[in-house]
């Protein structure tokens, strides 16, 4: 009967209860909305790094990364994609020439990567190819043509079919030039990448520096799961023990970091919240206490234990805010769900996000286990809320209380 | 054996600053089946006296004990049980919990007491039958008039079976008719199921009704009169 007393007695002061309920829900679906958001701009972020920038791996000579050295390289690249490609938690693999390059035009110049690929294999682990917002991604078998980002474009202020010189050095460490044709200009949402990533045939590159045929600079891959990555990676160092073998977190540690800060702020963001609410919902339970002074003087007068009636009132401090707290992450769920599939476009404040590397569109999402760490997390601020006004109810003394002394 | 016996029941308030003193001395017995009025002017002790029968306050001295129980010395878990189990209490204002119905708040009690199901139902039935609220079981106080309210106080304060019922001023915020009745029912209930009743009242009619009136004056019994049938008195 006491949880039925507790579930009735939320309801003795409708709007004192409602206003509170209202409350919790308010700051609860706030919490959740922007935690969604915030997670779902990060998953953004790592698939998108994951599926243009860095794969899931990426096996390279040791020391390549440091200086683009062209010396340091896979010699067999193409037997190891081939190896990798056998692994069933591969979904494609990618051997790529990478060379620094300064890159020109008749008004303009800077310094950018080259990017040399076989553009159907490098389809398959970048989306590069799903990005283009002008022109094609060598549609044509066309010799020395380049794939170039938007911002790369707007910088040497040239449009689609216009010429740039790209000035790189050869494997034998001469100066050499070759003029590209833009066949197609992508964008992602990084705008730091769109400058300096561009991709040519990698016959065309190949030809042009004298690199080897059937190496690579790196060899990207791309698995059918995220949570895959550090198990192959370690396979991969095992069967490749010679090459530098790296998964996307150590090649962008930064994000990583991002994160992991962000699920911390938003914790602490919900957290702040929660706190704020458990003093209202205390200020409600002692109101409600004081109102009940007579009530509880008569329980604790009749033999109702003084634990009992303590518990009472934590019970009815938990239903309160739960009550808000339930309606809180239901109406969360559909407003995450909703905007899950249409978006927010955040258009106004775009070229900002693009440039810390966000997509412009963001679509909230948030796990289920945040939910049910949410609901202890509610049951916890209640209970310790509730103790406050269930002390103070135990400390009345029965024979004053009992006549609303 | 006396249900309730008070000896040299001493309470003093505001012990340190400007004492009062609620209660000088107070010797008395009550036996089973007694229906008592304890009368007297406001502040002359009678709701003290009650909280220290009743285990719901302490005395600076002087012990009450309870069928030889003293519960002037038990431990405060220890009278919580007491109470529950062995005293009755029915206050002024009613005091039924809002939320529950007639029937939850007569039971609540018994629930308290680990009774069953069945005996529950049996017990609330019976007490709603004699005291004529059957048709209100499923009732919440808000909607029974102020005599109803108190009767169910009456059938709350009986379902626990206790060896005697604390009343403090039952009838002073009832109105006259209201106030026959349910001491009718209440003299019925006395002499059916031998329930000792102690009252505090200023109502002439209840003083009417009991059969023994002790009147207080300054925290001291100066009168106990036993009345029988025909209202005779004699001191004793």
């Amino acid at each position: 009967m006491l949880v039925q007393i507790a579930w009735r007695n939320i309801w003795r002061n409708k709007i004192r209860s409602l206003v509170i309920i209202i409350a919790v829900i308010l700051g609860l679906w706030g919490g959740i909305f922007s935690d969604a958001f915030m997670q779902g701009m990060a998953e953004q972020q790592v698939y998108s790094s994951i599926h243009t920038e860095t794969g899931h791996l990426q096996l390279n000579a040791p020391g390549f990364l440091l200086n683009h050295d062209m010396q340091l390289r896979i010699g067999d690249a193409d037997s190891v994609v081939e190896q990798i490609n056998r692994l069933p938690e591969t979904e494609a693999a990618a051997a790529t020439i990478q060379i620094t390059a300064m890159a020109s035009t008749a008004s303009s110049s800077t310094g950018i990567i080259v990017n040399g690929i076989a553009p159907d294999t490098y389809a398959k682990v970048s989306d590069i190819s799903k990005l283009m917002v002008n022109g094609d991604y060598f549609k044509n078998d066309r010799k020395n043509m380049v794939v170039v980002g938007q911002q790369l474009a707007d910088k040497l202020r040239v449009k689609l079919h216009s010429r740039i010189v790209l000035t790189l050095q050869t494997v034998t460490g001469d100066i050499i030039y070759g003029a590209f044709k833009i066949e197609g200009i992508y964008r992602t949402h990084n705008s730091e990448f769109d400058k300096q990533m561009i991709y040519v045939q990698k016959d065309d590159l190949q030809s042009l520096v004298g690199f080897p045929s059937g190496a690579a600079s790196l060899v990207r891959v791309l698995l059918q799961k995220d949570d895959d990555t550090k198990e192959v990676a370690e396979k991969l160092r095992s069967q490749f023990p010679a090459e530098q073998v790296q998964t996307w977190i150590e090649l962008s540690p930064m994000q990583q970091v991002l994160s992991g800060t962000m699920t911390q702020m938003t914790i602490i963001f919900v957290g702040i919240i929660l706190i704020a609410l458990a003093f209202g919902i205390v200020n409600t339970m002692l109101m409600a206490v004081m109102d009940r002074t007579r009530e509880i003087g008569m329980l604790l007068s009749i033999g109702m234990r003084p634990s009992k009636v303590f518990g009472m009132i934590v019970l009815e401090t938990v239903f309160l805010s739960l009550t808000g707290a339930v309606v809180g992450i239901l109406i969360s769920i559909g407003t995450i769900y909703w905007f899950g599939k249409s978006g927010i476009n955040l258009s106004m404040i775009a070229q900002g996000a693009n440039a810390m590397g966000y997509n412009s569109v963001v679509y909230p999402a948030l796990g289920a286990g945040f939910y049910f760490q949410l609901a202890i997390m509610v049951v916890v601020v209640a209970i310790i809320a509730g103790l406050i006004p269930a002390r103070r109810a135990i400390r009345l003394k029965p024979a004053e209380a009992v006549r609303g002394d | 054996m006396p249900v309730i016996e008070v000896k040299q029941l001493k309470k003093t308030y505001n012990e340190t600053m400007v004492p009062v003193h609620a209660l000088n001395g107070v010797d008395l017995t009550f036996e089973k089946g007694e229906f008592t009025a304890i009368v007297g002017p406001s502040g002359c002790g009678k709701t003290t006296l009650l909280n220290m029968m009743g285990g719901l306050d302490r005395p600076t001295s002087g012990i009450v004990t309870i069928e030889n129980d003293d519960i002037t010395n038990m431990k405060a878990g220890e009278l919580v049980d007491f109470r529950l189990n062995n005293i009755g209490f029915i206050f002024q204002s009613y005091n039924l919990i809002p939320v529950l119905t007639v029937k939850e708040n007569i039971e609540f009690i018994m629930e308290l007491q680990h009774r069953n199901r069945k005996e529950m139902e049996d017990r609330v039935r019976y007490l709603l039958e004699v005291m004529g609220l059957s048709d209100k079981i499923n009732v919440r106080p808000r909607y029974l008039s102020g005599g109803q309210q108190q009767r169910v106080a009456v059938a709350r304060a009986l379902a626990s079976k206790p060896k005697f019922i604390l009343a403090d001023e039952p009838t002073a915020n009832l109105d006259s008719k209201s106030t026959d009745i349910l001491l009718d029912l209440m003299a019925e209930l006395n002499q059916k199921e031998n329930v000792t009743f102690v009252f505090s009242t200023h109502d002439q009619r209840v003083m009417d009704k009991a059969r023994r009136i002790i009147t207080l004056e300054d925290g001291k019994v100066i009168s106990d009169i036993k009345q029988v049938k025909s209202n005779e008195a004699r001191h004793s």
